[in-house]
């Protein structure tokens, strides 16, 4: 019982070290001060300001299109890919992984200059497909780290079995893998979605003019000073997706699990 | 099952709705703008040619959309310069960083002064801005200007800092925040050693002066940013800081002030250019006259813009306000304008830059 | 059938070999020119390694990274057992309060704890309501600060993998382990650890590698002594258009984090296996 509570505590004291510079970031879209200093003095001013700032509005839509696209594109490459890599030999296999790890591991403003510098090889204008192409890049090795976490976990025998056993190879699939790595396949998504939601580096160089996503706008108002008004937007993401989750929770009921937390 | 059916379901409603969404507005987009001619420009973000109320005024004059895009650096708007295609950029804001590497790659169109009606409005000096000519011809149109030097906290701080090495001295260490760029840094180090900032002779001398004074500071600021939510936080007493975002705290009801020291600080010039390819001159140039007109430079000035070019504008405002900001005439003559450099002094620079901040 | 599936994993390296590849041979071009742009040479690498202050500014970044990481282990490693084995209906709550924070933009995340470290600010404030300390704290601008900074962006990412690899680890087998007499603390290092060690190595590249590259956090959070590789790269791009040099640098700290990802794999096999 008191190892119970210990453990609770100790998730807790995590989440709030999680949460500290949200919280912080949430309370000061409430504060009058522009430059966010103390003493804390209640005002709406932002969000009214916000209100009217339909670029930073639709700089967010866009971003958030993008992010959904990646999310999308990433977990379907991420699958078709490591359910495939296990057919290949050994160290074709691990070369094969580790290309496809390599993007993490290069800053994300080198991989964006040096796709620029790619587009202007082949000359060609910059568009909105190449900036997908680059957010996927970088946000596949994160779906891939967790759909390959998950599959180690599954039996190669079940598989083996169950097409010895004479059901068609996409039975197998439906049947065996699909189930054991779909909510790592969600898992995946929501990672990329999230990398690609919050890049800079990548859309900054790829961009075509006039169109911009939020990472671009708050980086370029930095340079003098962002208003709260960021932090009123940033608020006002995190309850969207708080609600989306909740919703999806109620429909879902307590299957919800099985999306996030596994198959047991 | 049933619920993995659902989660599918919602993940293609939402694909779907997110296309027709993008569709949609794209689709208004093109039709709305079918008439319109799109004038291109790439400028610093709130840096008076995006405002609002300019751009209304703009585009119903000229029937004509402004489409923005913001920088970053300047070394990042020569970049885009050499990477974008014709048509991509119809006006820019370079400045003496880039601007001669930017004319002798061809990269910029050249001016022609007469298609300016407010070019003859200009202080003499700015006319004839070094940076913006090549072999007499010239290639861009100054447009503010301002300086980097001390701003400080007037509670703390009652009366203002005769000399650079304020941000020197140890009498406010730990309270100083000096700005973490090599030009900066090594120009205002020079000006204390009583070296020519745009040609120092020791560089030995100011790499330890910088060393020396790494121990006072606060931080080392990047962005304006960080300095004015540390200048509100009262995290810092004095530091390097622009004129114009010095003006623009000041307007917050900041205790703040900013001086130009007698020894002097460092000068900028901001200058409009055409890049070459441009599919919009004649837009382009009456944007550019309309940047540099009175009324413009006037309003931007003393909504706590940069200091104008325009000397009718910078005759208008009020004096009091103009000293405060640095804008005064007596400030103007004591600034070191920066100069171009060269790829090889840029790299002295920021190497022994690089070599203060790993110390 | 094998054939089949070994297409599958086609239209992953075909992204990845257009756009990270390919764009990558053109960047490693650059970084064997000379600024003057003509003919291959060295010069942006033997320039590195003479002078001693780069390798200062390494060995700073390699020392944080490794701060980091080992700090976020021992944080996420409990979290993510705690998740796994006995929070039932709650972890899935817990994962996606890990997730959320990550929907706000990382530069207001900063700032955030550039609002929460700094002196009078809300941390000290607390300790000292606390008595916990006394006084000013100076937390900001320091090491631990930008420690703290990176902890914060990288740890959920352990948690995630760590938790993937524990959540199918069977309680059957620590049932087993235990009726054999295995003492709680045998059975967690021979069979808890050993089993969940992919997630953990994933864990530890997924942390360690992005904090090499990393810039933000360190510029904004450490002051004067803020200045690591990634902020060297980001000014040579930025500042002066020193792409050569640039592109020189990242491809050291490329190499450097090939080298420990290949450490990494390694000394986890050998636990495994």
């Amino acid at each position: 019982m008191i190892k119970s509570i210990f453990m609770k505590i100790y998730v807790l004291l995590t989440i709030l070290f999680l949460y500290t510079p949200i919280v912080v970031l949430m309370v000061m879209g409430f504060n009058e001060s522009r430059y966010n200093s103390l003493p804390f003095q209640f005002s709406l001013q932002w969000y009214e300001d916000l209100s009217q700032n339909t670029r930073l509005i639709e700089a967010a839509e866009h971003s958030f299109y993008l992010a959904l696209v990646t999310g999308i594109i990433c977990v379907l490459l991420a699958t078709l890919f490591i359910l495939g890599v296990q057919s290949l030999s050994k160290r074709t296999e691990g070369l094969c992984r580790s290309v496809m790890m390599m993007p993490m591991s290069i800053p994300w403003l080198i991989m964006g200059l040096s796709m620029l510098l790619l587009i202007r090889f082949i000359d060609m204008d910059k568009n909105l497909l190449f900036v997908a192409a680059g957010h996927v890049v970088i946000s596949l090795p994160y779906a891939m780290l967790v759909l390959q976490a998950r599959l180690h976990s599954i039996d190669p025998a079940l598989e083996e079995m169950s097409l010895s056993l004479g059901a068609p190879p996409l039975t197998t699939f439906r049947r065996i893998t699909l189930p054991a790595i779909a909510p790592a396949m969600v898992a995946g998504g929501f990672l990329s979605f999230m990398i690609s939601f919050d890049n800079f580096a990548i859309s900054y160089f790829l961009m075509p003019a006039g169109i911009s996503t939020l990472p671009i706008e708050i980086q370029s108002s930095i340079k003098f000073g962002f208003t709260p008004e960021i932090n009123a937007i940033s608020t006002i993401i995190i309850g969207i997706s708080l609600l989306c989750l909740a919703i999806v929770g109620l429909i879902m009921g307590g299957s919800l699990k099985n999306v996030l937390g596994g198959n047991k | 099952m049933k619920c993995k059916k659902l989660l599918v379901g919602a993940l293609a409603l939402s694909m779907v709705l997110s296309m027709a969404a993008c569709g949609s507005s794209s689709g208004e987009k093109d039709a709305k703008d079918g008439e319109k001619t799109k004038l291109y420009v790439v400028n610093w973000k709130d840096y008076g040619s995006d405002d609002a109320d300019f751009i209304a005024a703009f585009e119903e004059e000229y029937n004509c959309e402004i489409v923005n895009t913001y920088m970053s650096s300047e070394e990042e708007l020569l970049t885009k310069l050499r990477t974008s295609k014709e048509g991509d950029i119809d006006v820019c804001l370079p400045n003496c960083t880039i601007l001669p590497a930017a004319i002798n790659e061809g990269l910029l169109e050249q001016v022609d002064t007469s298609k300016l009606t407010n070019f003859d409005s200009m202080f003499e000096r700015f006319k004839t801005q070094k940076e913006c000519f090549k072999d007499d011809k010239m290639y861009a149109v100054p447009f503010v200007w301002g300086s980097t030097a001390i701003a400080y906290n007037t509670e703390v701080i009652k009366e203002a800092p005769k000399s650079m090495s304020a941000l020197f001295d140890k009498a406010y260490a730990g309270k100083i925040a000096f700005r973490d760029d090599y030009n900066d840094a090594v120009m205002s180090a020079a000006i204390v050693l009583g070296q020519d900032p745009n040609n120092p002779s020791d560089l030995d001398a100011i790499k330890a002066k910088l060393i020396e004074q790494k121990a006072l500071n606060k931080t080392y600021w990047k962005t304006g940013d960080e300095f004015s939510k540390l200048f509100a936080g009262k995290q810092i007493d004095l530091g390097l800081m622009w004129s114009g975002q010095a003006a623009a705290m000041k307007k917050d009801n900041q205790p703040i002030s900013f001086v130009v020291p007698e020894d002097g600080a460092i000068g900028w010039v901001d200058n409009w250019a055409i890049p070459s390819g441009s599919q919009n001159k004649d837009l382009a140039y009456a944007f550019i006259d309309w940047m540099i007109s009175k009324d413009f430079q006037y309003n931007w000035a003393s909504k706590g813009g940069p200091a104008p070019v325009n000397q009718a504008a910078a005759e208008a405002i009020d004096p009091e306000y103009a000293a405060s900001a640095g804008m005064d005439e007596a400030s103007l003559n004591r600034l070191y304008f920066m100069e171009y450099r060269t790829d090889e002094v840029k790299n002295t620079w920021n190497e022994l830059w690089t070599e203060v901040k790993a110390e | 059938m094998k054939n089949n599936k070994r297409v599958m994993t086609l239209p992953g390296m075909a992204v990845l070999f257009f756009c990270a590849i390919v764009p990558l041979f053109i960047m490693l071009a650059y970084s064997f020119q000379s600024d003057s742009g003509t003919g291959f040479t060295l010069e942006n690498y033997s320039r590195f390694f003479t002078k001693t202050f780069y390798l200062t500014l390494t060995l700073r970044t390699i020392v944080n990274s490794l701060l980091v990481t080992v700090i976020s282990l021992l944080l996420s490693y409990p979290l993510a057992y705690i998740m796994a084995k006995h929070l039932k209906g709650l972890k899935n709550i817990v994962m996606v309060l890990l997730i959320i924070p990550f929907f706000t933009n990382q530069l207001v995340r900063v700032y955030s704890w550039l609002i929460f470290l700094q002196d009078g600010g809300v941390f000290e404030r607390l300790m000292n309501t606390l008595g916990l300390v006394d006084g000013t704290m100076g937390l900001l601008y320091t090491r631990a600060a930008v420690i703290i900074g990176l902890i914060h962006a990288f740890f959920p990412y352990m948690v995630i993998t760590i938790y993937m690899a524990l959540e199918r680890l069977d309680n059957s087998l620590l049932e087993a382990s235990s009726c054999l007499g295995a003492s709680k603390t045998t059975t967690f290092f021979r069979v808890v650890l050993p089993m969940s060690m992919p997630g953990v190595i994933t864990g530890i590249m997924i942390v360690f590698v992005p904090c090499l590259g990393t810039f933000v956090e360190p510029r904004i959070l450490g002051g004067v002594n803020g200045t690591v590789i990634g902020t060297v790269i980001e000014d040579q791009f930025f500042e002066i258009y020193g792409w050569n040099f640039g592109a020189a640098i990242a491809f050291i700290l490329l190499a450097m984090v090939l080298v420990s990802m290949a450490a990494i794999n390694r000394l986890g096999r050998r636990y495994e296996g």
